[in-house]
């Protein structure tokens, strides 16, 4: 049998001795704890975001059925519309447009309400690109770790050579003449003139860059001549117009950017890529949530 | 023994009490402090003693978590990422202002927000279609060599003073001047730096001119809107700003 603990004999004694059960001390402290809970709750839920709220938060300008006008969106458009700091504005000048900002919230809301989403066509491009933009933003916020960019580094190499150079000529074999001997005259060193040959004019401004060189020569040239070494003469080309010589004097073959000098553009292609694949996981989610019925002669 | 039991008890609950209200005050005062710098013009934040204080506290608490991975801890920024350094007084966005500040912080600098600063980006010269957005014509090797010399004669580096000739007129033709101005003094309206001083966003050595030349830029910051509170966004601008004019406090 357990030892109860005495009672006290004067109750304002009990109250304050813990060691005594007093039932009165029990209700003001659940009392207290009730009112304690209450406060927190009240708290959080006319503190919670999209609360309807009496007053407007510091951070809002105003509130148009409880939907926040920012301060700092009001900043923004008071200084874009009159090009001077806020603090040289007057007062009738930030209520102007505050005015423009809440009657453009009205119209929105309207719009909503209307179902323009679902009609206008300007709407609904801009919502779909919006929330492309918003998956996009997401993803940046993060800066990803030293590691994981030198490892998207190191697989895709090829992206971050430099463009190729290259320096050459291309000569056109004169109707009647022997294309052969003048490929061989010219691997001798003889001069173009000599043999007859005429430039076609199309690679004459020196050295051009990989891409400029492709779209002079078209590709099959081009695919030629990105193999040859400097100094190499091709063998004659058969194209539509007669027999072509091409006659390289330099090709610099692109030449992969060091990470250091890269990591800016890694970063760059490494978010990009982030954000497809986020993208097309947001899309993949979308399309397994969604009740989608096609018509049976479409499926 | 009541007497004793009674004086205790109302000791620990004045302690209690006391700290609790101290708790709560502070709570309050902060909270009303961080309601003031919100409401402020952001700009006359760094002048008030008070709206400083509690800016730059909650400021730099944001600018470690968020800002310093790209920016560096002390906001110097990194060239080989075109993070700029914060701590100059020279702006590629804007005037430096707070709330321009605050602003990029919230929407980004094509971060994907419409609210953003994303009018512009440096083209590809060495590329077939250097600009998707504008139909400008690709340069040679020679020609960015010229734009280069042109470039590097600004801060007394020419090598080729015949190239540096070529570069003014490859300048007009390559269309450099549509952002970067007929001055080349920049536009921070599209974050088209100023081509005449010696800050460099990615570096300003021959090589490094040449790659942006060749291969275009166009650094993203981040948009934060989804992610800090607007009293975070506030206060990280503010602290951001306070590195840029560390004595503002004094004027």
């Amino acid at each position: 049998m357990s030892k109860q603990p005495p009672l006290a004999s004067d109750p304002q004694v009990a109250i304050w001795d813990i060691h005594q059960p007093v039932g009165r001390r029990s209700m003001l402290l659940a009392a207290a704890a009730s009112l304690i809970g209450l406060a927190i709750a009240g708290y959080g839920l006319f503190t919670a975001q999209g609360t309807r709220t009496a007053a407007v938060p510091a951070e809002d300008a105003a509130l148009v059925n409880n939907v926040p006008i920012l301060r700092a969106d009001l900043i923004a458009q008071i200084t874009a519309l009159y090009s001077v700091p806020l603090a040289q504005t007057t007062l009738a000048q930030r209520q102007k447009v505050l005015e423009d900002m809440i009657r453009e919230e009205l119209y929105v809301q309207r719009g909503i309400e209307m179902g323009l989403s679902n009609d206008d066509i300007d709407v609904r491009q801009a919502l779909v690109q919006a929330t492309e933009g918003q998956i996009a933003q997401d993803a940046m916020t993060s800066k990803p770790a030293e590691d994981e960019l030198a490892t998207w580094y190191g697989s895709h190499m090829e992206k971050y050579a430099s463009e190729g150079l290259v320096t050459l000529h291309e000569w056109l074999v004169p109707r009647g003449s022997d294309g052969q001997q003048a490929v061989a005259a010219l691997r001798k060193g003889a001069a173009p003139a000599s043999l007859g040959l005429k430039t076609t004019g199309r690679v004459d401004d020196g050295e051009e860059f990989y891409f400029a060189a492709e779209q002079h020569l078209g590709e099959p040239l081009f695919a030629i001549a990105r193999k040859m070494e400097d100094g190499t003469v091709s063998a004659p080309i058969p194209m539509p117009d007669g027999l072509h010589i091409l006659q390289m004097i330099r090709n610099k073959r692109p030449v992969t950017t060091p990470y250091a000098q890269a990591r800016d553009q890694v970063l760059a292609d490494f978010l990009a890529d982030k954000v497809a694949r986020l993208q097309a996981g947001n899309q993949r989610f979308l399309k397994k949530r969604a009740d989608i019925k096609i018509a049976s002669d479409l499926k | 023994m009541a007497v004793r039991l009674k004086t205790r008890s109302a000791v620990w609950a004045a302690v209690v009490l006391a700290i609790a209200g101290t708790t709560a005050g502070l709570s309050w005062w902060r909270a009303s402090a961080q309601a003031d710098v919100l409401r402020a013009d952001p700009d006359a934040i760094l002048r008030d003693p008070r709206l400083r204080s509690v800016a730059l506290t909650n400021g730099k608490r944001v600018f470690d978590k968020h800002c310093a991975a790209c920016h560096g801890p002390d906001g110097r920024g990194d060239i080989t990422l075109g993070a700029s350094d914060l701590t100059d007084s020279d702006t590629l966005y804007g005037t430096g202002s707070v709330a321009q500040i605050e602003e990029i912080a919230r929407y980004g600098i094509r971060a994907g927000n419409k609210h953003g600063w994303n009018l512009a980006v440096m083209p590809a010269y060495a590329s077939k279609v250097p600009d998707a957005a504008e139909a400008l014509p690709p340069q040679s090797p020679a020609q960015i060599e010229d734009l280069t010399q042109y470039l590097l004669s600004f801060t007394g580096r020419t090598t080729d003073v015949s190239a540096m000739k070529r570069g003014i007129t490859a300048y007009t033709k390559a269309g450099c001047w549509d952002c970067h101005g007929r001055d080349l003094g920049g536009d921070p309206a599209i974050g088209a730096p100023n081509l005449t001083d010696a800050v460099w966003l990615y570096g300003g050595r021959p090589e490094d001119i040449r790659r942006t030349l060749q291969r275009g830029r166009a650094g993203k910051s981040p948009a934060f809107a989804r992610v800090l509170t607007a009293a975070e966004l506030r206060n990280v601008a503010v602290y951001t700003a306070s590195l840029a004019h560390p004595g503002q406090e004094t004027k």
